[in-house]
């Protein structure tokens, strides 16, 4: 904190908010100090490994320097709950003495519940995004609930994996349908996202022939599909309708076996690529990285429990990696491998002893997901200041990268930072969820969280938004007493306060003195007050920092 | 954005092997400022330029749900498969529409039509896919939409208004950009007649400006990304050019004359059709209408009839249109769904999905009008004959475009993805 000035209202309320978390955390002492001190020696142990691979052997290339704190509650709180701190948050952070403040603030976002929420809606995308049908989507809400409770209950991501790997219902109850359901359970479909999603793994492009530079041949693809051919899409009565589904078992062969995706079929066929309408070749199932196999005429019930044990089972390590490589891509801003999804034996990895370090001790801790992100975030690497995407031949972790927000995070941050109020539904039905003012944002703003962020590129429909939306010029009426920024013109009759009171409500942080000087300066030849204010926060929601996590 | 930024990332995407599209661009910025020109990218693009010159559009008329073959382009009277429906002469000799087509028979020497599609897909979105991008839907890949490719190949720099627009709802996945990125997404508008969403400011022209300029200072303020800035002010700057720009008048259907809006009906497709016509008139390289309700599967007789009276004037008057304005020739126009419809009427007097045997249209862009490709058998159950699939569909469509269907596009994960993985266009068109 350099310019204390914004935080002066602060000071007073800070003193017994901060006394109030100082007593409870008390209690909880000497688990803590435990936890603390693994997550340290990990944590360390990740930056010498990062050295010894990388930094040690590139000695001109120059390590970013470490952050603020201001910058590194901005990020933290972006990273963990999907938001801005709040400026009690921010209070409470930057007043505090403590040496391991950083820690005990992502001590303290991990147990806020919008920890499994922001999340929740992350693998929402992984799994949606791939969707085929977007009929698929009549299950997202009860995807994005599961994980949610999920995640913020602590379950290990193998418990997860097998959730859903294994799920069964009705797909607008039972949240861990969405990734089958997106694939309208189709073995082939379901097979390639499993493997993508949970072993980062893209072995379906051995599917239709096999290729020279694949590890992976096009019998093993199909193998692998062999443990999913007895799903089977049911349509099912919804509200009086018959426009459900649920995912159900199939026992019986079905009497026609056409080109139809998630009818079911109690065995799995390899396609006859000369003869594509003849039946193809009995596949037995087979788990390609551990070749352990079923025999066939296993039942849907036996094939999926297996493939889920054996796939999050710890001999093959792909599993850990795969989850490791994608949070690590998230926090720091590159994976090991990229894209996110695309690892495996024969891809390049940029650390590999780190990953296989940090992967191990992950599994180690039954696949611990807040474990992981205490620990990441205790590095050194997640606390240097960010650069621009390197390019291909500068050495990679010499900085953190800055990132632009998932849609659900922007929206989030667009309606707090204008303090405007939105409905979450209009009206019922299944697909309420889809026409909500927030699944309309994202369908502006929303990307597949799977592509390396600096290939994910703005729009026009975006930036027209932004400027222009509706939403956005509710919360610009400096003349309403019934907007927020209605009510500061008010309160603060200081134009510095409140250029620094809009600063740290859009940015989390103060402005630089230039800043203020530009906002100042255009505040005094506004028409008004109340408009010159108005044009600042347009502003401020406007800037490249605002989208972006830095 | 179309602008010389795209043009870059298209060659980029074409040339430069697994590396990502950001680095390339990145690369290419560095070593141009290097070398202090940039003429070899000039030279790779040289097609690309020349194609610009030319200024190829595409309109895609898009009948969402399915349209029925055999009340349209492939009536069969006098045959149980061609039920209540009866047929027309048209202004090809020897060839006949269905009925409900009367200003479409008419204008049937500008029409080539194709009646020996067939595909296998016969569910609406995997089939949707399908005829937007040539490709079956993967789980693993986005494949982008024809417009989007056709947009980056195509668009031109001149243009203010974004170089892909899509007119009315439909399914957003079909018509985007896939892997190439959002910035070749479809620009939708919500219906024609009206400007696009957002795309007047909340205050007055001044204010607008006054407030770009205050958000440009605050921006050198701090520039703690300058990457990621710099891409954020030139789409602030294409926006802003665009909503401000002259061009957007293109959007504004008051401004025919009435005799022309009376041309085009007065409908939403109608409408639709005339704003197509004015926004590649204004420079915009792709534009997508649709028109929904195909699905059939009820009612088939009142619904299609229906359908093809909201179609056939609208359709005809903008073929006219285009050929008396010259732009007949250098825009290709694409009448299609999802699929067609079965020859078996069902017991509710609808007709289901059928991919097996289906009818779609073209119009200029080079194609010969006045012409029937391939066709049915008598109750339209097979083709007779050689069929065209999706992909000879797609070679013929870029064909037209002058657009080199082989060309291949780096995927995120390292393959390349040819613009159409196999089929071959449809010769007999072209002579």
């Amino acid at each position: 904190m350099t310019t204390p000035k914004v935080f002066a209202w602060l000071l007073a309320t800070a003193g017994w908010l901060w006394s109030g978390v100082a007593l409870a955390g008390a209690t909880a002492e000497p688990a803590a100090s435990q936890a603390s001190a693994d997550r340290s020696a990990v944590a360390e142990k990740v930056d010498s490994l990062l050295a010894q691979e990388l930094y040690l052997k590139n000695p001109k290339s120059a390590l970013a320097p470490l952050v603020s704190d201001e910058v590194f509650l901005r990020r933290a709180a972006l990273d963990v709950i999907g938001i801005r701190p709040s400026q009690a948050q921010m209070a409470l952070f930057l007043l505090d003495p403590s040496a391991d403040r950083r820690q005990k603030l992502v001590d303290r976002l991990l147990a806020d519940p919008r920890f499994g929420r922001n999340w929740g809606r992350y693998w929402r995308d992984v799994v949606m995004y791939r969707r085929v049908e977007d009929r698929a989507l009549i299950s997202a809400a009860a995807l994005t609930t599961f994980l949610t409770d999920a995640l913020n209950d602590g379950q290990g991501w193998d418990q997860i994996a097998e959730t859903m790997i294994e799920a069964k219902g009705n797909v607008m109850e039972s949240g861990p349908t969405g990734l089958i359901m997106a694939q309208t359970a189709n073995a082939d479909d379901v097979a390639a996202e499993v493997s993508r999603i949970f072993l980062g793994i893209q072995i379906q492009c051995a599917q239709c022939h096999d290729h020279p530079t694949d590890r992976w041949k096009r019998e093993q693809f199909h193998q692998f599909a062999a443990f999913f051919p007895r799903m089977q899409l049911r349509p099912i009565q919804y509200q009086g309708m018959m426009r459900g589904f649920e995912v159900a078992s199939v026992q019986f062969e079905p009497r026609f076996r056409g080109p139809m995706p998630g009818r079911g079929s109690l065995e799995h066929y390899m396609p006859d690529l000369k003869n594509p309408s003849a039946k193809g070749q009995l596949m037995t199932p087979v788990f390609f990285a551990t070749g352990r196999k079923l025999p066939t005429g296993s039942s849907d019930d036996e094939r999926r429990t297996s493939i889920a044990e054996w796939i999050t089972a710890r001999e093959d390590g792909w599993f850990a990696k795969a989850f490791v490589n994608r949070v690590w891509a998230e926090l720091v801003g590159e994976g090991f491998y990229e894209p996110v999804d695309d690892m495996g034996p024969g891809k390049a990895c940029s650390a590999p002893a780190t990953l296989a370090y940090l992967a191990e001790q992950f599994a180690a801790r039954s696949y611990d997901v807040k474990w992981l992100y205490r620990t990441i975030m205790a590095t050194k690497l997640y606390a240097r200041e960010s650069r621009p995407r390197r390019t291909a031949n500068e050495m990679p972790f010499a900085a953190n990268c800055a990132q632009r927000l998932r849609g659900d995070q922007l929206f989030d941050m667009l309606t707090l930072s204008l303090g405007v109020e939105v409905p979450g539904y209009f009206g019922g039905g299944p697909y309420a969820a889809i026409s909500s003012p927030r699944a309309q944002f994202n369908t502006v703003f929303g990307y597949d969280p799977s592509q390396r962020r600096d290939e994910v590129s703005g729009s026009i429909s975006q930036v027209l938004s932004m400027m222009n939306s509706r939403l956005v010029s509710r919360g610009l009426d400096g003349h309403s007493t019934d907007t927020t920024l209605g009510r500061l013109l008010v309160q603060f009759k200081d134009d510095d306060t409140l250029i620094a009171e809009l600063f740290s409500r859009c940015l989390a942080r103060d402005p630089n003195g230039q800043e203020l000087t530009v906002c100042r300066e255009h505040v005094k030849h506004a028409g008004s007050r109340a408009e010159g204010f108005e044009d600042v926060l347009w502003g401020l929601v406007n800037r490249t920092e605002f989208i972006y996590r830095n | 954005m179309t602008s010389n930024f795209q043009h870059h990332v298209g060659v980029a995407v074409n040339r430069a092997g697994v590396i990502g599209r950001r680095d390339f661009v990145r690369g290419l910025s560095l070593a141009s400022a290097a070398a202090g020109s940039l003429a070899w990218t000039d030279l790779l693009s040289l097609h690309a330029a020349e194609l610009r010159r030319r200024q190829m559009s595409c309109i895609l008329l898009w009948m969402q749900g399915g349209p029925s073959q055999f009340e349209t382009f492939d009536p069969k009277p006098g045959h149980e498969s061609g039920g209540e429906t009866k047929a027309i002469s048209t202004a090809i000799p020897g060839v006949q529409f269905a009925d409900n087509l009367p200003h479409l028979a008419k204008a049937a020497d500008r029409l080539a039509i194709v009646r020996s599609m067939s595909t296998k897909e016969g569910n609406h979105q995997r089939a949707s896919y399908l005829l937007h991008t040539s490709y079956v839907p993967l789980a693993s890949l986005r494949h982008p939409s024809v417009g989007s490719v056709i947009a980056q190949q195509l668009a031109s720099a001149a243009c203010e208004l974004p170089s892909f627009v899509r007119i009315g709802n439909g399914f957003a996945n079909t018509s985007n950009g896939g892997f190439l990125g959002s910035e070749f997404d479809a620009f939708a508008v919500q219906s024609a007649g009206q400007l696009p969403e957002n795309a007047q400011p909340s205050g007055s022209a001044e204010r607008f400006q006054q407030r770009l300029a205050l958000l440009s200072r605050m921006e050198q303020t701090a520039i703690a990304n300058p990457g990621a800035q710099q891409d954020h002010a030139k789409l602030y700057a294409h926006a802003a050019r665009m909503i401000q720009s002259s061009q957007m008048q293109a959007f504004d259907l008051s401004r025919e004359p009435d005799k022309v809006r009376e041309a085009y009906g007065k409908t939403s497709f109608g409408n639709a059709c005339l704003l197509a016509r004015r926004l590649v008139e204004s420079g915009v390289t792709c534009v997508e209408a649709a028109l929904p309700g195909w699905d059939t599967h009820f009612d088939n007789f009142t619904k299609t009839r229906s359908l093809c009276s909201q179609l056939d004037q609208p359709f005809a008057y903008l073929l006219k249109d285009l050929d008396e304005r010259g732009m007949l020739d250098r825009t290709l126009v694409v009448w299609m769904g999802e699929f067609g419809r079965s020859p078996r009427i069902n017991p509710r007097a609808g007709r289901d999905h059928f991919p097996r045997a289906f009818s779609v249209a073209l119009a200029g862009g080079g194609i010969r009008g006045g012409r029937v490709l391939g066709g049915t058998d008598r109750g339209g159950e097979e083709v007779a004959g050689p069929a065209v699939s999706e992909k000879d569909l797609f070679q013929t469509i870029y064909k037209s475009l002058g657009i080199d269907a082989a060309k291949e596009m780096m995927s995120p994960i390292g393959r390349p993805i040819k613009f159409v993985d196999g089929g071959r266009p449809v010769a007999e068109l072209f002579s």
